[in-house]
C-alpha cells in the first residue's frame, strides 16, 4: 500500500520545479469505482492525487500525446519535462517507447510506485453492483477492505486481482527518478496459463473460438487508443490509400484488424492488459498478445520493455534465428 | 445448396497462390526455371518486390483476404541479401506471423518462406510443386476471405 501523503508531497516538489511542465497522475473518478487521469500544472492541484489498487489505467499513454505545435519565428521551444506517475507495467511501457525513440528519457520525470497488483473493475462491479461512490479502499496482506457508506466489505485478493498482474515480471518500476514507498516482492514466476486452453485445441477448432469473438468486434479502436505502444501518428487502419482494412464491420475485416493489432505489438507489448479492459465487447485480446510474447521469448529470447539500451525486436536479427520453417 | 454451388464444389479445387519474390534472387530463380523449361504448377501469381524484407505482414493478410489460398515469400539465402540483411529481418517477421496465424486457427502451411537463389531454377520448381500440393490438401481458404469484393 502506497503512502498517499508521501506521494502528494513528492509530486508537489516535482511540480514546483521550473523545468517541469506538468505531472500526470491519478485522481478519484466521478462515479463508482473509477479513477481518472489528472494533470497537475500547479502544486495546489496535486492534493487531488491518489493511488489505490483501482488505479489500473496505464498513464504511459499520455506523454506521447503531448503536442509539439509548429512555432513562430523567434519563439523558443518549450523543453520542460513531463512528470508521470507509473506502476511497474507502465514503467516498462515507457522503457519500450524510449527504446523505440518515441520519447526521450531526459524529457520525463518518472515517479515510480511499487505495485502489488491492481483490481479488475469488472470483477469488482459484479461483486458490488450499482455502487455510486466509495470512501476508502485499503490493501492489507491478502485482503482488500472497501468502505462504502461506512460499511466495510472484505474480499480476498485473488478474487479481485486483474488477470495479468499474477504473471507480472516487474512489479517494481524498472526506471524511475523518485520511488514512492518500499519495493515489493515480485510475483512467483508463472506460466501463461490463459493461452494453454487454446494451444491445446486443434487448429480447426481454434478458428471457431476466434470467429465467435471477432464477429462481435465493433471496431471502435478502443484497444488502439488505450494502448501505450500504439502511438503511430497515422495508423495503418486509418489509411485510405492504400486502404489495408475496409471500413465495413464484418468478420474478414475484423479479423484482419485484430491480426494487425496483435502483430504490431509483437515484441513490444508489455502486458498491462489495458486493451482487454477497455474492450466494450470483451474480446480476449491479451491472449493474442501473451501468445506472441511467449513465442518471441522462446524463439529470440527477447522480452519487451526491460532495458532502454536494447534494440527493438524487428529492428535487429541474429544469425542463428530459428529457420526450420523455411522451405 | 443450389445446383451451381454443388457443381462448383465438385470441380477440382485449384489453389490460388500469391508469391512475393525478391528481385535479386527468387525472381531470377523463377526466370531461370522458365528459361530452362522446367515444369511447375501454374497456380502461383508472382509479385516482384525489391527484397523479402519489403514484405509487410499486412501484404500476406491482405492477400489471404482477397482470395489467395496461400502465400509464398521468396528471398535470397542468408548472407546473400542485396541489401545486407533484409532477408534476416524477413525471417523474424514471418516466424512471428506464422505463430500468430497458427494460434488463430489459420494453418501455418499457407504462409511459406523460402530461400531461392538466382541459380536454383530446379529448387524453385520443387518449392512451387510442394506448396501447391500442400494447399491442394488444405482446401480453399475461406476463413478471412473478404465477403463483398466490388
Amino acid at each position: 500500500m502506497v503512502d498517499q501523503e508521501l506521494l502528494v508531497k513528492e509530486v508537489k516538489k516535482i511540480v514546483s520545479r521550473d523545468d517541469v511542465k506538468y505531472v500526470i497522475g491519478y485522481k478519484k473518478g466521478t462515479f463508482g469505482f473509477t479513477t481518472s487521469p489528472a494533470f497537475a500544472y500547479s502544486s495546489d492541484y496535486v492534493d487531488k492525487f491518489i493511488f489505490n489498487p483501482l488505479c489500473k489505467k496505464n498513464l504511459a499513454v499520455y506523454p506521447i500525446l503531448e503536442n509539439k505545435l509548429p512555432m513562430k519565428r523567434g519563439d523558443e521551444e518549450d523543453i520542460r519535462k513531463i512528470g508521470v506517475v507509473v506502476k511497474g507495467c507502465d514503467a516498462r511501457a515507457l522503457i519500450q517507447i524510449i527504446q523505440e525513440k518515441g520519447l526521450k528519457r531526459d524529457d520525463l520525470v518518472i515517479i515510480g510506485i511499487p505495485c502489488s497488483g491492481v483490481i479488475d473493475k469488472r470483477k469488482l462491479n459484479s461483486k458490488l453492483p450499482n455502487t455510486k461512490d466509495y470512501s476508502e479502499i485499503i490493501e492489507e496482506q491478502d485482503e482488500y477492505k472497501i468502505t462504502i457508506n461506512g460499511e466495510v466489505h472484505k474480499f480476498a485478493k485473488e478474487e479481485l486481482l486483474a488477470e495479468f498482474c499474477t504473471s507480472c515480471v516487474a512489479p517494481n518500476p524498472l526506471i524511475y527518478d523518485v520511488l514512492i514507498g518500499k519495493k515489493v516482492e515480485p510475483w512467483a514466476e508463472q506460466e501463461h496459463v490463459d493461452i494453454k486452453a487454446i494451444e491445446d485445441k486443434k487448429i480447426s477448432e481454434r478458428w471457431d473460438y476466434w470467429e465467435k469473438h471477432f464477429e462481435r468486434c465493433i471496431r471502435c479502436y478502443a484497444c488502439r487508443e488505450a494502448c501505450p505502444l500504439c502511438y503511430c501518428e497515422t495508423c495503418m487502419a486509418d489509411l485510405l490509400e492504400p486502404q489495408w482494412i475496409r471500413r465495413s464491420v464484418n468478420l474478414s475485416e475484423n479479423a484482419a484488424w485484430n491480426i494487425m493489432r496483435a502483430y504490431h505489438l509483437a515484441g513490444r507489448c508489455v502486458g498491462c492488459g489495458e486493451c482487454e479492459s477497455v474492450c466494450p465487447v470483451n474480446i480476449p485480446l491479451m491472449e493474442l498478445n501473451k501468445k506472441i510474447e511467449k513465442e518471441v521469448k522462446e524463439m529470440f529470447s527477447y522480452t519487451a520493455g526491460m532495458d532502454i539500451e536494447e534494440k527493438p525486436l524487428f529492428g535487429m536479427f541474429k544469425p542463428d534465428d530459428p529457420e526450420e520453417f523455411v522451405l | 445448396m443450389t445446383i451451381t454451388q454443388i457443381k462448383s464444389d465438385m470441380k477440382e479445387f485449384e489453389p490460388n497462390i500469391v508469391g512475393f519474390l525478391c528481385n535479386w534472387c527468387s525472381y531470377a530463380g523463377a526466370d531461370l526455371a522458365g528459361t530452362s523449361r522446367i515444369q511447375y504448377p501454374p497456380n502461383i501469381k508472382i509479385i516482384k518486390v525489391m527484397c523479402s524484407g519489403r514484405v509487410n505482414p499486412m501484404f500476406v493478410v491482405n492477400a489471404l483476404q482477397q482470395g489467395a489460398d496461400g502465400v509464398l515469400i521468396g528471398g535470397c539465402h542468408p548472407g546473400d541479401c542485396h541489401y545486407q540483411h533484409g532477408n534476416m529481418l524477413a525471417r523474424r517477421r514471418i516466424a512471428v506471423l506464422k505463430t500468430l496465424l497458427e494460434f488463430m486457427g489459420i494453418d501455418p502451411r499457407r504462409v511459406r518462406l523460402t530461400w531461392v537463389s538466382a541459380s536454383e531454377g530446379r529448387k524453385f520448381a520443387n518449392v512451387i510443386t510442394e506448396i501447391t500440393e500442400d494447399i491442394r490438401e488444405l482446401g480453399p481458404m475461406k476463413k478471412i476471405k473478404r465477403v463483398n469484393v466490388w
